[in-house]
């Protein structure tokens, strides 16, 4: 029973909040145009179709996805060049510093313009946002392999690949899945942000046309609905994590 | 050798196809929004559901906007064709930057700002609301008609309180007394109402045309090389263009459902109440004295001096005519 507990406590503690969010409201006469109620928000749900839901949904995690796998992409190399060269450690940090700290909502606009109305600046915002910690945990990840096994693959004649395939790769795991799950959390901001500069369909579109109409509740459940997404796609890499590199948990997490 | 006489024919009639495939495919038009779509822009949607474009051979696409700076923009970049846009943001980006974007109708012949207040605050004129206090959200370009709105009016900017906030906070403060007076556009005015409905009161609305400030604001613009590659198109988009108006506003109701058939997020109740509440905009004195979609030389010289003055430009530095391209729109 108390192991039972102890593994749906957070899901509980979520719920718990929905009661007490009802009865605050309901207490302090808070205006629905301020603070919606939940049951409010149940109804602005419901009155919009299953299928506008499904459409918006799918275009905020087709993009969050989509730009969270381009910025792996570009990262992990990204990482490895920078652990393999110090010359090029000290050219492109303080580069990556520069992008990651210009505000996307910025340059938005301009990459509209450069990049066309379709989906692609939208993946670059979101890939914008994501790629900084995904590098920085990678390369953190790998330095941190002990020296001792770097130069006695060096003395075996072992190749770069090897180097950094067999040695290097799993000593960063732990240090890549932490950036992975900052990474996919920023994936579902910068997909709203992406949406709120240039889209016509999407949760973070939704919010935007919800709030120009006043329809206060319905963008909550929005939402709320990309509150789920990031539980669930965080959860995703804690699976993959669990099911494919079990050994780089923590052991308390192992059992 | 059957084979090498009958390729030239071949060729021939591949040709014949094409051109004949050619003139019948419909012109295609990107049209740019400067917002999101919602009543205000039902023109173009009913126009495309009736069936207007189609009978002057014109495919229309929309692209939705965030902001007239934005449309402009991308109608420079050549990512739409034509669209709307308020024509002061055009006259500033011609004055700065000289982008090669032209107005080729108007569509308010008047501004829509206006001060939203409490019906029992007992303000009924512009000059009332010294030693106020005034809200207004940060980006709107009612913002930069209010020092030259108060000056009009025997006021000055140190007799408000100006407060700048979100949006969706205005209608709260106005209601909650946090605020006197709320800066909003004439089409956004009844959303305040079932705000203060909710709460119990009622609202007063001042529109700054009747206070002195005359001028045009959203007008169609189109890119430079839309309307020197393709005249013609420009020309016919605009008869069904203004067609599309006179039956918005003559059939709300069709021009609302027509908005929500294309996007189910704006709903029909809202749009028929923006649609009329924007009706006095498009069907004024000065509509009615030049006809809808004119620009007259005379007024746009009233717009550029307002904006010239607001952004604290010289009014002599530019020419705005030199915005208007009035070739393609004769008034039916």
């Amino acid at each position: 029973m108390n192991k039972a507990l102890h593994r749906y406590l957070p899901i509980l503690a979520l719920l718990a909040l929905i009661p007490l969010w009802e009865l605050i409201c309901y207490l302090a006469n808070v205006p629905n145009y301020i603070l919606p109620r939940p049951s409010v928000i149940y109804d602005a749900f419901i009155n919009v179709d299953k299928m506008r839901w499904l459409e918006h949904l799918w275009a905020t995690v087709r993009v969050a996805v989509l730009g969270f796998l381009l910025s792996i992409f570009i990262s992990l190399p990204l990482a490895v060049l920078m652990v393999q060269s110090s010359f090029l450690n000290r050219t492109l940090f303080p580069l990556l510093v520069i992008i990651q700290s210009t505000p996307v909502v910025a340059i938005a606009p301009l990459l509209i313009v450069i990049l066309g109305a379709g989906e692609a600046p939208r993946l670059a915002i979101t890939c914008l946002i994501t790629f900084f910690p995904i590098v920085v945990s990678t390369t953190t990840g790998m330095l941190s392999t002990p020296s001792e096994l770097i130069d006695l693959s060096r003395s075996l004649k072992g190749s770069v690949f090897r180097q950094i395939w067999q040695i290097r790769f799993p000593f960063a795991i732990p240090h890549i899945f932490s950036g992975l799950k900052v990474g996919i959390t920023l994936a579902i901001i910068g997909a709203v942000i992406s949406e709120f500069v240039a889209a016509e369909k999407g949760l973070g579109y939704f919010v935007q046309f919800s709030t120009s109409y006043f329809k206060i509740p319905q963008a909550f459940a929005a939402l709320l609905f990309l509150s789920i997404i990031s539980l669930l796609l965080f959860q995703t890499i804690r699976w993959i994590q669990a099911i494919f590199f079990a050994w780089s948990l923590p052991a308390e997490e192992q059992k | 050798m059957p084979k090498r006489s009958s390729l030239p024919s071949l060729l021939f009639s591949m040709a014949a196809l094409f051109t004949a495939s050619l003139s019948l495919a419909a012109d295609k038009v990107n049209f740019q929004l400067d917002w999101l779509p919602g009543g205000d822009k039902s023109p173009i949607y009913v126009g495309i559901d009736q069936g207007f474009f189609a009978e002057v051979d014109i495919e229309v696409r929309i692209n939705q906007g965030r902001g007239s700076t934005e449309a402009i923009t991308r109608i420079a970049t050549g990512t739409s064709d034509i669209g709307i846009a308020d024509i002061v943001a055009l006259l500033q980006a011609r004055a700065a930057d000289n982008v090669p974007v032209k107005a080729v109708y108007s569509l308010l012949s008047q501004a829509p700002h206006a001060f939203v207040v409490k019906k029992e605050a007992g303000i009924q004129s512009v000059a009332d609301v010294k030693g106020k206090k005034v809200a207004t959200s940060p980006f709107t370009s009612s913002n930069i008609f209010l020092p030259l709105l108060l000056e009009k009016n025997g006021l000055k900017e140190s007799d408000i309180t100006l407060v700048k906030t979100d949006p969706g906070a205005l209608g709260p403060m106005l209601i909650t007394d946090a605020t006197d007076v709320v800066i909003s556009w004439l089409t956004s005015v009844d959303r305040y109402r079932s705000q203060a409905k909710q709460a119990g009161t009622e609202l007063d609305v001042i529109p700054w045309y009747d206070a002195g400030l005359e001028f045009y604001a959203t007008s169609v613009i189109a890119s430079e090389r839309f309307l020197k590659e393709r005249p013609d198109v420009a020309k016919r988009f605009l008869s069904a263009f203004h067609k599309s108006v006179e039956f918005a506003f003559a059939n709300p109701d069709m021009a609302a459902k027509a908005v929500n058939k294309k996007v189910p997020e704006a709903d029909i109740p809202t749009a028929i109440t923006t649609i009329n509440s924007m009706r006095t905009l498009v069907y004024n004195s000065v509509s009615e004295k030049d006809g809808i979609g004119t620009i007259t030389p005379e007024r746009l010289q009233l717009t550029w001096q307002a904006t010239a003055k607001a952004q604290n430009l010289n009014v002599t530095d530019f020419d705005p005519e030199s915005v208007v391209d009035r070739r393609f729109y004769m008034e039916q």
